[in-house]
């Protein structure tokens, strides 16, 4: 307000205005959220970064169905048959099921959002009963074939593209990249390893002489997966330490600190190697370590926000009416202190990308013939050995996109809460 | 001072006892150890026999059983442990056969070597680094120098290796520097400076690989560090009394601005540890790291529970290092 306006305001007359005020108007106010995703989506590499991240998870969930060696459906000897959906084992279909059920809840929270009532239509409605019913039979479907499907497919990929003479093939429907991550060029040959970019195989092939576009894209899932899981696992353990710390203080707090400080003085990729060398490479064991050495930094911001938190009104409230202590500290007080520990999360999935693609290089993580951006990078040139320069050029960049993407949306969503730095830019 | 020194070493001692517990028990309960006996390796009449029996001799070198075959109890184990340890007695390296402190004799210096360099390095390029992007605070400059320092912090150093290798100590492409190893393969007839040279030069592009991430998280603490306080109440007061721009932010805010850098440097240090396995194992460097690699994939317990130790205990002397200059730095904080 300039200074002309200001004294305009203040020599104004103070009788009450002849006309009345107009009505308000069906406009609401912008809640914390709305304010924040406005102030987020305005830059463009927060828009770029998260639908890049939204597509790698996207490209997880339906990586069998663009990528696989098995066609949809042939003919073969007379007889109709699935192949590719008899081929998804059963880490396929809980993904598969998972990600039905996130587009269903997007899909009813899309639909039954709050909206003024002259706007409000049945063709909503009737959109949003058809979306459900869909979805509920694809998940009965994926549910069904759990139970009945069988991976006893004793055919090949070149049986189903009528490259060998064993089998009658008719009318076989392949996704759109006819190579899943384990199908070899047959018959194979030294030119066919290591390949450079063609019009069959677009980004070349492996030591295997595997479409490396092909592993690319399956290898989104132990990527997205593993950042979200290792990730979650931390957040459960980081959220509930830190809570109890905060909200008691004292001894706890003092004694808790220690313990964050006597896990932090260890050398997290030292502990990492050890304690995936003693445990076994699977994936689901990385995922767990990988949480459970995540967990300081978390346990550390939510220390900080409960301790401000617990001194508040609030919290004294819901203490003077008898609310229980979990439901103090994870309903009253946790949504209160949530926004810098997502931050920080963020930047917790970049670290845990990063440390699975080192482990994965130094042949500690995600085994052959599972893809893995990092395992395919030590394929392409380990120390001492000649290096493909086409075989790591993808996967590399893969990974650093995807640290990079997730880096640029938690600083994102870190400047877009503290209204300090919007004050100071 | 002294008196400060002593009650932090006096902390310290809880946290190490801890410590040593988490790597014993860690050690300790691995299911890995079952499985362990290479082929024909226990002299036993068949393969489960020779399991067991390279599992009972590994046991015994660990210093888990006596010499009947007898588990020890788990206290004792510890002690014996830590008797070791605290001497700097591993053990025997399953893998190699020699003394793990031996090994670890012979790989720490060089890690220790590039360690110190890289964090030289580090420091000496994001302090001005950082200042530069925050005196030109919300420019192109400062656009482009977050997203830069951004891209660099996110860029993995398994990739960039590998590639900086195969583009610049390649053979077929630019040949400007070594690909591997510390020294050249006939160092004999070197005097002392060309062989430091050489040490140098072989050191070139670890370093610059390795440093590319910390360099990238310091100059964007040390840019936000100098922002806040170029907000404080004593910029403005020497503003307000007609100090140039140039000496509030090199005399006035550049100084108050060092003080988080001084803190961070406890985890810069174990970050660098930690670069170094992967670092050490696309340059072929004989350090900690490649030590770490092959006895995580060869899973040689003693090796592996000795470096995570030693380890340990060095970002423990950095964070002592840290706090000791930190109260040297920063008169408010008191010695009591």
């Amino acid at each position: 307000m300039s200074s002309a306006q200001s004294e305009a305001f203040t020599n104004a007359p103070i009788d009450p205005p002849e006309t009345p005020l107009p009505a308000l108007t069906a406009k609401h106010g912008r809640s914390f959220w709305q304010i924040v995703s406005r102030s987020y989506f305005r830059r463009i590499k927060n828009q770029i970064a998260t639908a890049y991240v939204v597509l790698l998870a996207v490209v997880a969930v339906i990586a069998p169905f663009i990528a696989n060696g098995r066609p949809y459906t042939a003919v073969v000897d007379g007889k109709r048959v699935w192949p590719l959906f008899r081929m998804l084992s059963r880490e396929d279909r809980i993904v598969l099921l998972a990600g039905v059920g996130f587009l269903l809840y997007l899909a009813v929270r899309f639909f039954t959002r709050k909206r003024p009532p002259e706007t409000r239509t049945p063709v909503r409605r009737i959109a949003l009963l058809i979306l459900v019913v869909l979805g509920l039979v694809a998940s009965g479907g994926i549910m069904w074939s759990m139970r009945h499907g069988d991976n006893n497919d004793l055919m090949t990929r070149e049986d189903y593209k009528g490259i060998t003479p064993d089998y009658d093939v008719q009318g076989a429907v392949f996704p759109p990249l006819s190579w899943g991550f384990q199908d070899s060029i047959y018959p194979q040959s030294p030119e066919t390893q290591f390949a450079d970019p063609s019009k069959e195989h677009w980004l070349g092939t492996d030591e295997s002489s595997r479409d490396t576009l092909a592993r690319l894209l399956w290898a989104t899932r132990v990527v997205f997966g593993i950042g979200l899981i290792s990730e979650l696992i931390s957040l459960a353990i980081g959220i509930v330490y830190g809570a109890f710390m905060g909200y008691f203080g004292g001894t706890v707090d003092i004694l808790g600190s220690r313990f964050i400080e006597l896990v932090e003085s260890i050398p997290t990729l030292f502990l990492i190697i050890t304690l995936v060398a003693l445990l076994g490479r699977e994936i689901y064991l990385i995922m767990i370590v990988l949480g459970l050495t995540g967990w300081t930094s978390i346990a550390r911001f939510v220390r900080a926000e409960f301790y401000r938190l617990r001194k508040m009104d609030f919290v004294a409230a819901a203490h003077a009416t008898g609310v229980p202590l979990t439901s103090i500290l994870f309903r009253h007080m946790l949504p209160n202190g949530l926004t810098p520990i997502l931050v920080n999360a963020t930047f917790g999935i970049a670290g845990a990308v990063t440390i699975e693609s080192s482990l994965s290089y130094l042949g500690l993580g995600v085994q052959p013939p599972r893809a893995s951006w990092g395992s395919m990078l030590n394929a392409a040139g380990s120390p001492g050995g000649i290096f493909h320069f086409w075989a790591a050029l993808a996967p590399g960049i893969m990974i650093f996109f995807t640290i990079f993407a997730y880096n640029i949306i938690g600083e994102g969503f870190r400047d877009a809460i503290d209204p300090r730095l919007n004050r100071l830019e | 001072m002294l008196q400060y020194i002593v009650r932090r070493l006096l902390l310290m001692v809880p946290t190490l006892i801890g410590m040593t517990l988490i790597v014993f028990m860690m050690a300790r309960f691995a299911p890995g150890l079952t499985g362990g006996g290479q082929f024909g390796e226990g002299g036993g009449r068949n393969a489960r026999e020779n399991r067991e029996l390279a599992r009972v001799n590994l046991l015994k070198k660990l210093g888990m059983m006596d010499a009947d075959g007898k588990e020890l109890p788990l206290y004792y184990q510890y002690w014996r442990w830590l008797k070791g340890a605290a001497t700097f007695q591993f053990g025997e390296s399953v893998k190699y056969g020699e003394p793990v402190s031996k090994l670890i004799g012979n790989a720490l210096p060089v890690t220790l070597t590039m360690n110190v360099i890289a964090t030289l390095v580090v420091y000496g390029l994001a302090l001005p680094g950082g200042m530069l992007a925050a005196v030109k605070r919300g420019k192109w400059f400062d656009e482009i120098w977050s997203f830069v320092t951004l891209a660099l912090f996110s860029l993995p150093v398994i990739w960039i290796g590998n590639l900086a290798i195969f583009e610049l100590a390649y053979s077929k492409n630019l040949a400007w520097f070594p690909a591997g190893n510390l020294h050249s393969a006939d160092t004999r007839g070197f005097t002392w400076l060309q062989y430091s040279t050489d040490y140098l030069w072989h050191l070139v592009l670890p370093i610059a690989v390795s440093c590319l991430g910390g360099f990238a998280y310091l100059s964007k603490l040390m840019r936000a560090s100098m922002i806040s306080n170029m907000y404080e109440d004593y910029a403005r007061t020497a503003r307000a009394k007609g100090v140039s721009q140039f000496y509030v932010v090199v005399r006035h805010v550049l100084r108050n601005s060092l003080l988080p850098m001084i803190t961070v440097f406890a985890l810069v240090i174990p970050g660098l540890l930690g670069g170094s396995l992967v670092i050490e194992y696309i340059f072929n460097i004989p350090g900690m790291g490649q030590l770490g690699v092959t006895a995580a994939q060869s899973r040689d317990l003693p090796v592996l529970q000795a470096l995570t130790f030693i380890g340990s205990l060095l970002s423990l002397i950095c964070l002592l290092l840290a706090d000791i200059c930190y109260a040297i730095a920063d008169p408010r904080v008191s010695y009591e």
